[in-house]
């Protein structure tokens, strides 16, 4: 795989690549060059997760034909599929490595740190949360049940927008968690449970299930829970797989089922006045 | 492309626990009969889910902070 980078490095296929390098014993996103390619002998594949296509973007608005070639397990495959119908990315100008994620026997091993849901979260596991609850599970509880667990959950929110920060598919120049009139900044704790709910509310039609919202929340609070539940609704009323492939989404700004083909004028006609 | 929305709207409060608070009627300006009859039923429907449950969530989450400063109060001796 590092003599499939080199090459490309090296004829001018990518600009640059994305992946990650051992500093000081942890894994860091990195960006490899043609001018220091021995660095790629330093390359990292191991079970820690970025957004990388977050960097391409905010790479791409500053330089908007450099190409970029990166690491990509499913789930940035995905958010790539969403920047693309975005028009954040061009895919012409990125070119994907695909490593291993999800444990499968076709595959030898994976390497995503969703592997072991078990093992993950202590905190979590005391309180009865996991990472990787589905809405299903926590669809038997009756309303107000639900009430009392979500307001404990988003109460918990310190503002830190790491949940907005991190997420591949959030590219708003304007945010409106950000936005003067409407949530604004500088004032804690933030509006309960207005805050997330708008923030779920604008995740639909794109958010594609990476948990790197949950991973980054210092709280815990169980947002990758409420955005499949997000998810889940847009398949069924809309019925739009989020980063399935490449049909436009029915939430941009011309809704669904339009189609802009200019129809012809009728000849006019000339009446005997 | 409405009723998917507020569709969406729907089931997203349902999944947190604020469910039948969004209702959606079309209704042109000529029918004010027929919309002084739904926003009677729906504020009718809305009493009949009692107060909102929100505020009684901020009251909840005084409470420790009350109770901190009454203890405060408490250790300090009288006058102060």
């Amino acid at each position: 795989m590092n003599a499939k980078i080199k090459h490309w490095l090296e004829e001018g296929t990518i600009d640059i690549f994305l992946g990650y390098k051992m500093v000081d014993g942890h894994p860091l996103p990195h960006c490899f060059t043609k001018e220091r390619i021995d660095e790629l002998n330093d390359l990292v594949i191991s079970q820690t997760r970025y957004s990388l296509e977050k960097i391409a973007t905010h790479v791409s608005v500053v330089k908007p034909d450099i190409k970029i070639g990166m690491l990509a397990r499913d789930c940035n495959q995905r958010a790539l599929n969403v920047l693309f119908i975005w028009n954040q990315l061009n895919p012409d100008n990125i070119e994907t490595v695909n490593i291993n994620c999800c444990p499968s026997n076709l595959k030898e091993h994976g390497d995503c740190s969703y592997l072991e849901p078990e093992t993950g979260g202590i905190y979590k596991k005391q309180v009865g949360v996991d990472n990787n609850l589905q809405p299903a599970q926590v669809e038997q509880n009756n309303s107000s049940q639900r009430l009392d667990r979500w307001m404990y959950e988003f109460q918990k929110c310190i503002k830190c927008y790491g949940c907005r920060n991190i997420c591949p598919v959030c590219f708003c120049t304007e945010c409106s968690l950000e936005h003067k009139e409407l949530i604004g900044t500088g004032t804690l704790p933030p509006e309960v449970p207005i805050f997330h709910l708008v923030r779920a509310v604008h995740m639909a039609g794109r958010c594609i299930d990476c948990g790197l919202c949950e991973d980054a929340c210092p709280v815990d609070i169980p947002l990758r829970l409420l955005y499949r539940k997000v998810n889940e609704i847009v398949g069924n009323v809309f019925d739009y797989q989020t980063g399935a492939g490449a049909q436009q989404s029915p939430f941009n700004i011309l809704g669904d089922n339009v189609t802009l083909e200019p129809k012809p004028l009728k000849a006019a006609q000339t009446q005997n006045s | 492309m409405t009723v998917k929305r507020i569709t969406f709207l729907q089931e997203l409060l349902a999944f947190t626990g604020l469910e039948g608070r969004v209702h959606l009627a079309w209704i042109s300006s000529a029918e004010a009969q027929k919309f002084v009859q739904v926003v009677t039923e729906f504020t009718e429907k809305i009493r009949a889910l009692g107060p909102n449950p929100l505020a009684a969530y901020s009251e909840k989450w005084k409470a420790p902070a009350l109770q901190a400063e009454s203890i405060v109060k408490a250790a300090l001796p009288p006058g102060q």
